[in-house]
């Protein structure tokens, strides 16, 4: 029987930070691993699916660079080269993060662990069961995406993200069911590597709960590249006939049928926690499955913490690393706990999304008298420059104290923008602090500082409306 | 799903406490934070806010009664699916405790979701003392809670914690004989800021006593003018002026140290705060640019403010900004106080009753018009000497007529 006094199951972006926070504060720690180090951000999500976004974004500039005056001629993929690039990314970064643990004495145990009981963790491991005594655990398993009725995963034609990022090849046709981030980056990333692309989204517009004026944009993108979109439509069969398909749509306009190569299921995620035994030890849950826990990560049960996608949404990395250092440091007695403002996202559509605090529409129904500016990246220097002017900056306040309630950013480096915004909330600037900021020219932020110039009522590079 | 709300560990050593108040119904909803009963025990009263968002399905310790820490004291229906399910008892004492030791977290102002109630560093340095952050009312800018709000909490809570328990509870043990008054606005605002002016400042008070008999005579030269003028002049104005002229000598009387304690703030501009008494409580109306008014004009902007005080009326603008302040209970009666300084000023100047009696002059006892001056002030600021040459300054000036009269018109 091993013993420490947290053990941690599960190795993603969660669970690693926690067992070295953890470690740090002088816990003994045991993680629990059954796949990879890294989870899914590091092995089948942010990172790859960034790797492959960056080279078909290079792709398509290069195509087009002639009207830039650069003369570029017979640029072709070489989509084993790029997979073998990209694994060395995964790689170069899971090993960092297993030096990371070892230097931090945090013990791994690859396996599939059960909680049978509130101190006492049974590894399934590839040699047979292990017991772990441990004073403390933190369940970091996270999700794993869903599949729809009459839509089964098969791993050649319907297919999960997951494949998606190993394809040696952009599909012919390639449709898209569900319209959220992880579907409309990948819709972005193989339209540019010459995919013809559906999307057929449940809701009433892509990206669920995003600023329409931002998703107008990003679909307008997608549409002028020959993307076509099916809003409040559902799939409701998909049949195979050898490596084809041909899905069966259900739209307001009536029946549709597509055909396609490859058909990509991204329709959500659900909470990784069949194999852990939650009921048998009362640890409560919601009607989806997320293990609840109150600001400190404790869930129902004393000792056993969660931390990360598998206590829901928002299903973001940084999430659930923050979360995991709040676990470590409740776990050794400091008065840590999740309160912070703002989680910011970012989604990396072309053009990318970025967002922090609340949309105009979230405002008002949080009963904030709220207004809200944009300014465009048109009238950016820097977004001149570099050949990517779409988009803008929204930025939403109150009126009467300046307040900054949230932006959204729909940009070609909305990603890299959005942090300054998350500080400024979680700072309470206000839209006078941002705009007597002085951001450097030429560059994107410059863009914010103008909106919050614009909120303050004196823009010097848009005329007053 | 249901989460028992059981009476929490309030510390010190209390093992049960007495519900006084229910400040929601059955059926009622409930926002976490949300203040959800009062409670006293042998030590202390305290508001618990709820651990949790929800509706109170049951009620089941009435008010007056007394429950015992961990008895099930109500029952809340989780609404929505991001609540917790029911936690141990150790999580909920834990979460309930630190709130619970903040006093009257009611009239706090709660930071709506999607905005910042202080940095996240100020929020950290207030997990770290103990201190519930949303109970803290915010001095900072848009009403952000600052690291020193923080402190202050902390001192306030330690103040309240320290309280013997000789002293009546604030609750009547005769139902009848005493009455309960809830702390709250106005008596809330003086009571923090009291608390927090004592705990920070070096409080000193210097007293002297002042021979007003030319001044008694200048002012019932000056009255009638003043009545012409529709307005009817006090001692008050005088003596503004006097400490005017005195704080222009010496400058670090009208001072204050900056938020970051790196720096003491003279200030070039003279605008004086007069401590009025009205029915809600005290409130302190600010004269500003005193120094360019003469006694007329004075009394006339002292006898507007004080007509809107009474009245409620006075706005941010009227109450803010004093560089001094100036506290009048002559009217009422007494010899002399030892007055409050009014943060982040460096000195209050009380003012009192004046009266007739026997003094020394010249080896002969004469009948003179005397009162006493007593200036509380800031050792962190001032020390003794400097506060005692201010005062005989302004003593000396209030004695000379002449110069009194060349400076008020």
């Amino acid at each position: 029987m091993l013993e420490c006094d947290v053990a941690v199951v599960g190795g993603g972006t969660g669970g690693y930070v926690c067992a070295i926070r953890a470690a740090q504060l002088g816990l003994k720690v045991i993680l629990v691993e059954k796949d990879r180090l890294g989870g899914e951000c590091l092995n089948y999500g942010c990172i790859p699916s960034k790797s492959l976004i960056t080279i078909s974004k290079l792709y398509e500039k290069t195509r087009d660079a002639e009207k830039f005056g650069l003369k570029v001629s017979g640029v072709s993929i070489d989509y084993d080269e790029l997979q073998r690039w990209k694994a060395g990314v995964v790689t170069k970064l899971v090993s960092g993060v297993e030096s990371l643990l070892k230097g931090n004495h945090v013990a791994v145990v690859p396996g599939q662990a059960t909680i049978a009981e509130r101190n006492r963790l049974v590894v399934t491991t590839g040699s047979g069961k292990e017991e772990i005594a441990a004073k403390n655990i933190v369940i970091a398993t996270g999700t794993h995406p869903i599949q729809i009725p009459g839509v089964e995963f098969d791993g050649s034609v319907v297919i999960s993200s997951r494949e998606a990022l190993e394809l040696r090849g952009a599909p012919g046709d390639f449709l898209i069911i569900g319209g959220g981030a992880i579907g409309l980056e990948f819709a972005c990333m193989y339209q540019k590597l010459g995919s013809r692309i559906t999307i057929v989204e449940l809701m009433e517009q892509l990206l669920p709960g995003g600023d329409p004026e931002v998703v107008r944009v990003v679909q307008r993108k997608l549409e002028e590249r020959g993307a076509k979109v099916y809003l409040k439509s559902k799939v409701s069969s998909v049949s195979k006939g050898g490596t084809k398909a041909t899905v069966e749509i259900e739209t307001p306009q009536g029946r549709v049928s597509v055909g396609a190569d490859k058909v990509l299921l991204s329709v959500g995620r659900a909470p990784r926690v069949e194999d852990l035994n939650l009921s048998g030890l009362g640890v409560g849950t919601d009607q989806r499955g997320y293990v609840v826990t109150d600001k400190r990560m404790m869930t129902s049960v004393s000792g056993i913490y969660a931390i990360g996608d598998v206590r829901g949404p928002p299903l973001l990395a940084h999430k659930a690393s923050k979360e995991g250092i709040v676990a470590a440091e409740c776990i050794a007695g400091l008065p840590s706990a999740a309160d912070w403002t703002v989680i910011p996202e970012t989604i990396f559509t072309d053009p990318e999304v970025a967002s922090a605090g609340l949309t105009a529409d979230r405002a008002a129904q949080a009963g904030f008298q709220a207004k809200s500016v944009r300014f465009p990246f048109a009238a950016l220097g820097r977004a001149l420059t570099a050949g990517e002017t779409e988009g803008f900056v929204k930025v939403v306040y109150l009126p009467d104290s300046g307040s900054v309630l949230g932006v959204q950013i729909v940009g070609s480096e909305a990603s890299n923008m959005i942090s300054e915004v998350a500080l400024a909330i979680e700072m309470g600037a206000t839209i006078e602090d941002i705009a007597q900021t002085i951001h450097p020219h030429p560059t994107f932020p410059e863009a914010l500082m103008e909106a919050a110039e614009s909120a303050a009522g004196r823009p010097i590079h848009q005329l007053r409306l | 799903m249901v989460y028992e709300f059981k009476l929490p560990d309030i510390g010190e050593g209390v093992a049960e406490a007495e519900i006084i108040k229910w400040m929601v119904k059955e059926g009622e909803k409930v926002r976490e934070d949300q203040p959800l009963v009062e409670v006293m025990t042998d030590k202390v009263n305290v508001q618990i806010p709820s651990p949790r968002t929800g509706t109170v399905s049951r009620i089941a310790v009435k008010e007056g009664e007394t429950a015992k820490v961990g008895d099930t004291i109500m029952v809340i229906a989780d609404d929505g699916a991001s609540t917790p399910s029911p936690a141990s008892t150790a999580t909920t004492a834990e979460r309930a405790q630190a709130p619970a030791l903040a006093p009257s977290p009611a009239t706090a102002q709660a930071q709506p979701q999607g905005l910042a109630s202080a940095t996240p560093a100020t929020r950290k340095l207030a997990r770290e003392l103990g201190v519930e952050i949303t109970t803290v009312v915010g001095t900072g800018p848009g009403g952000r809670v600052t690291d020193e709000d923080v402190r202050a909490a902390v001192s306030r809570t330690a103040a309240a914690t320290q309280k013997p328990t000789g002293l009546p509870p604030g609750r009547p043990s005769t139902p009848g004989k005493e009455e309960l008054v809830p702390i709250h606005g106005v008596r809330k605002t003086i009571a923090d800021r009291m608390i927090r002016s004592k705990h920070t400042a070096a409080h000193v008070t210097h007293v002297d006593e002042v021979d007003v008999s030319e001044l008694v005579l200048l002012r019932e030269a000056l009255k009638s003018t003043g009545e012409k003028r529709g307005v009817r002049l006090t001692y008050l104005p005088f003596i503004i002026k006097a400490v005017i002229l005195a704080l222009k000598e010496y400058p670090y009387v009208n001072s204050s140290i900056d938020e970051q304690g790196a720096n003491i703030v003279l200030k070039k501009y003279y605008n004086i705060g007069i401590a009025t008494d009205t029915e809600q409580g005290l409130v302190v109306p600010v004269v500003k640019d005193a120094d360019r008014k003469d006694v007329f004009e004075l009394a006339r902007e002292i006898e507007q403010l004080a007509g809107k005080a009474r009245s409620g009326q006075l706005s941010l603008d009227d109450v803010r900004g004093s560089t001094f302040t100036i506290t009048n209970v002559g009217a009422i009666g007494g010899i002399f106080s030892t007055p409050i300084i009014n943060l982040p000023e460096a000195a209050i100047l009380g003012v009192h009753k004046i009266t007739r009696r026997p003094v020394v002059r010249e080896d002969k006892i004469e009948i003179h018009d005397m009162t006493y001056l007593s200036l509380s002030f800031d050792h962190r600021i001032l020390d003794g000497a400097y506060a005692a040459r201010f005062t005989s300054r302004v003593i000396e000036i209030l004695q000379d007529s002449k110069k009194l009269l060349a400076e008020v018109l």
